[in-house]
């Protein structure tokens, strides 16, 4: 058994079968359904599988077409990267479920295989360790992404859609000419070997400043967030879940990557910059959640702040920090997730997702409403939540590194989103005078979300076992960060 | 002696700037996507001066070719030039007006004379020998079943890059097709100038015969699997322009196996090799040359279709469906 | 000054301009284009300065390559969706606000 464990390459497997699901979709449209959600199963059971090997083995190297690096292109997994593969599967079929009882049939038939190729492109993303790949990769999962949010009917997100290709190209764009200057500098693109060559020149610094842009214009961190609320909020509502669960932290991971890998030591203003924008992101959100007045367009702002809380990492700088992060990476994909999922389902049952007419849904939709106060309690952070662990490691780390400061922003942060939370369950719990048109709700749509919800709730209160995968592999360095 | 080719690298580059420029900056949408195709075959010639045959091909089949035939599509398809024109303008000025008017322009323009030289800094202050990847390449070229060192790179060291590609390629097809069916797609039906089919039964069999040259020429020469596939493609797009349609039997499950083929070959060989014993893509070298053709061909076969389907903009199936 | 160092500025003249146009140009179509510009700033850096020693390096060649079928599979997806855009809307150019 375990033999066969061993043997198999996992790796490999979590890349080719979302694209080979993708494929057989495309060919077998009417089998679509049954397809993906095979296909979904066998990620997941691939990415166990490397958790397996991981977990036993420690980080594994893997060499396509056995040149190895930097002729070849090597394919990399630690604790960071397996963290972020374990997420993308967890809330990948939770997603799966949902958009089987969401799209109609003409719309399914386009939804399926997009929704595999981006699973795929993510998961070459997160396995990936050298700077051109990740490139291609990242062209999949915005193709992907856009063509997704597309599938919306009408104007609005059409235009959204437009504007979000024409941003992540631009993103594409910056990365690849950082990729070019740090290629013609040091003669490879695999990220170890940068390390390792790289030193602080003009050029790097360049470089490196370029591809920052490139994927912060992706993760939309504030100022550079124009495109996301709109992208966000008009997508169908499983790739508005997708979109903000996982694609914005996919442009986030290889940041962090770069930064922990192949950023020059001396980067302390940089850091201090990149967590100023955090918290101004975090209050700019929040605030701008606050004077929403649909729903999705609430979840979406509320994306914005809360990205915000992962860039305050930067300039604590030290691994409790880090740590508190990725868990907030984590329950922020998973809650965030089962809200727009909430979300959709609430937007289906009545006909639309303006906040001031959501009374009535308690009694007709309780398992929605359970889901998204329960995503709401992991979002402000409260006990016990993946949130609250996220935000007492970050507050942890401003304190140890004598920056309290960022402590204060931090509990201001989750004081503006529980304002907004209890105003949209407060208006859920509203007694209507006004009967609404109302439509049913498949209950696999109702049950996803809320097993979603759980898992963000179950992240506060078993914290111990995904904080010790984090640091397998050690990416964060022996003392952590710089 | 060395003034001469000096001045020819000179007229090159500062026309490449001057034709982006004016392509970017010409009011007439029409004019500029000509343009575009101009400085297209002009990056061909740079792309031969840089010793890049490779490059070159694909950028003029590719970058000048299809690009350029998919914007004067679109274009028409926008409807008269006039009204978007007018359209446009309205826009530009009232965009003036919000950003804040000249001063704002003014910002950006220094804000990008800023990064341009900033650039430029970091591109001169590189070492001014680096062989790169070359010696390590050459290395291995022996081994690679190949002996043209692009094809190498694309199909053996960093194979894996190019099936994610060919799943990119797949992936815009995906898209199109999802979003297609424009309100205003042009009719099936459309009369066809009797220059442009003879055109295409004179030019297809040639391009035909070039494509199948330049994938077997492409392991030891320039060409190969993206230079050959998108001669395909341009003939697909002639045959489209000449009113050419699949036949509705084949344009349903064929026509699909056909465009993933390339993909689907790809990670066969990929993984039947994995089986023998070695890494994802590890091709044993005795065989690699004979499996690089193979893979090749498909490849081929399937980037073809793809770009003279991503120029249809619209499943050929579509009718079948209501 | 060698010459692929000029061709390198001249990317990144190519590069820079496409970004600016971007930015500034309304109608997509331009956006499309000056995104194509941009693209061909970056490959021609990447190819240009390749050629620093006697033998090419022919690995920012097959980058390029890859790019070039990367860009035309961006410009399908978005010349598609300015088609739409004008369906739906009739115009060719996005919303100038964001905002709801």
């Amino acid at each position: 058994m375990s033999v066969l464990i061993f043997s198999i390459h996992w790796q490999v497997m979590v890349v080719l079968l979302p694209l080979a699901g993708a494929i057989a979709c495309f060919l077998w449209p009417r089998r679509g359904v049954m397809l993906a959600l095979v296909c979904a199963l066998g990620t997941t059971l691939s990415v166990a599988g490397l958790s397996w090997l991981v977990v036993v083995e420690g980080a594994q190297r893997y060499t396509v077409g056995g040149w190895g690096a930097p002729l070849g292109i090597d394919l990399y997994v630690d604790g960071l990267s397996l963290l972020m593969l374990i997420v993308t599967s967890v809330v990948g079929v939770a997603i799966s479920v949902y958009a089987n009882g969401y799209f109609e049939r003409s719309r399914a038939r386009a939804f399926w295989p997009l929704w595999l190729f981006l699973w795929g492109a993510l998961n070459a993303l997160f396995l990936s360790a050298d700077i051109f790949n990740l490139y291609i990769t990242l062209e999949l999962l915005g193709l992907a992404a856009v063509t997704l949010v597309a599938l919306a009917k009408g104007a609005q997100p059409l235009s959204s859609a437009m504007r979000y290709l024409l941003v992540t190209l631009l993103g594409s764009l910056l990365f690849l000419l950082g990729v070019a200057l740090l290629y013609h500098s040091s003669g490879s693109v695999d990220i170890a070997i940068l390390a390792e060559r790289l030193s602080a020149s003009p050029v790097v610094w360049i470089a490196l400043g370029l591809m920052v842009v490139g994927l912060l214009l992706k993760t939309a961190l504030f100022p550079l967030h124009f495109w996301l609320p709109q992208a966000h909020a008009s997508a169908p509502a499983p790739v508005s879940a997708l979109l903000s669960a996982l694609v914005v932290k996919a442009s986030f991971y290889i940041l962090i990557r770069l930064w922990l890998e192949i950023f020059p030591p001396n980067n302390f203003v940089l850091g201090q910059l990149l967590g100023l924008l955090g918290a101004a992101a975090l209050l700019w959100g929040n605030l701008q959640a606050l004077r929403q007045t649909r729903l999705k367009m609430l979840i979406a702002y509320s994306t914005v702040a809360q990205l915000g809380y992962l860039f305050l990492a930067f300039p604590l700088a030290n691994i409790i920090g880090w740590t508190g992060a990725l868990y907030m990476l984590l329950s922020h994909a998973i809650a965030k997730a089962a809200m727009f999922m909430a979300a959709g389902n609430i937007l289906r049952f009545g006909g639309h997702d303006s906040i001031a007419d959501l009374d009535r849904i308690v009694q007709r939709l309780p398992l929605t409403v359970t889901t998204f106060a329960l995503a709401g309690v992991s979002i402000m952070g409260l006990p016990p939540s993946g949130g609250f662990v996220a935000k007492w490691l970050l507050l942890e780390a401003a304190i140890r590194s004598a920056q309290w400061w960022w402590g204060v922003v931090l509990v201001l942060g989750g004081l503006l989103s529980a304002v907004w939370i209890f105003k949209v369950v407060g208006y859920a719990f509203t007694p209507s005078p006004v009967p609404h048109e109302v439509r049913a709700v498949p209950a696999s749509m109702e049950w996803s979300a809320l097993a979603l919800a759980l898992t963000a709730i179950a992240l506060g209160l078993f914290s111990s076992w995904p904080l010790a995968l984090m640091m397998v592999g050690l990416p964060f360095g022996e003392g952590g960060g710089s | 002696m060395t003034l001469l080719p000096l001045i020819f690298d000179g007229v090159l580059g500062f026309t490449l700037l001057w034709l982006a420029w004016q392509l970017l900056g010409s009011p007439d949408l029409f004019r500029a996507i000509v343009l575009f195709i101009a400085f297209g075959l002009l990056m061909a010639l740079i792309w031969v001066r840089l010793d890049a045959p490779d490059v070159a091909l694909a950028e003029a089949a590719i970058g000048a070719g299809l690009t350029g035939a998919l914007l004067l599509a679109a274009l028409a398809r926008l409807g008269p030039p006039s009204e978007t024109a007018s359209l446009d303008n309205q826009g530009d000025r009232a965009s003036v007006a919000e950003g804040g008017g000249l001063p704002f322009r003014r910002w950006l323009v220094a804000l990008h004379l800023v990064l341009a030289c900033g650039l430029g800094y970091a591109v001169m202050s590189l070492p001014s020998a680096a062989p790169g990847l070359s010696d390590a390449v050459a290395n291995s070229l022996a081994l690679s079943g190949v002996s043209n060192p692009v094809t190498a790179v694309l199909l053996n060291f960093r194979a894996y890059d190019t099936l994610l590609e060919m799943g990119v390629l797949l992936l815009a097809l995906l898209a199109v097709w999802s979003l297609g069916s424009t309100p205003d797609a042009p009719p099936d039906d459309q009369p066809v100038g009797g220059v442009l089919a003879l055109l295409a039964r004179l030019l297809t069999p040639l391009l035909l015969l070039v494509a199948g040259y330049l994938l077997w020429v492409g392991g030891r020469a320039p060409g190969g699997a993206f230079q050959a596939g998108s001669v395909l493609g341009a003939a697909g797009v002639l045959l489209v322009l000449a009113g050419w349609r699949l036949g509705r039997r084949f344009a349903q499950l064929p026509l699909r196996i056909m465009l993933v083929a390339g993909l689907v070959l790809f990670m066969a060989v990929g993984l039947f090799v994995m089986l023998v014993g070695g890494d994802f893509l590890t091709y044993p070298h005795a065989s690699a040359g004979g499996l690089i053709l193979l893979i090749e061909a498909a490849a081929t076969l399937s980037i073809g279709m793809i770009l003279a389907a991503l120029f249809l903009g619209i499943r050929p199936d579509s009718r079948a469906d209501q | 000054m060698t010459f692929f160092l000029f061709f390198a500025l001249v990317g990144i003249g190519l590069f820079t301009l496409g970004l600016y146009a971007v930015i500034v140009h309304p109608h997509l179509l331009r956006k499309i284009l000056a995104v194509n510009v941009m693209g061909s700033g970056v490959f021609l850096l990447l190819v240009a300065l390749a050629k620093r020693s006697d033998s090419v390096d022919p690995v920012p060649h097959a980058m390029v390559i890859t790019g070039i079928v990367v860009a035309i599979s961006a410009t399908a997806l978005a010349v598609i969706l300015m088609l739409r855009v004008k369906g739906e809307t009739g115009r060719v150019k996005l919303p100038e606000t964001p905002q709801e």
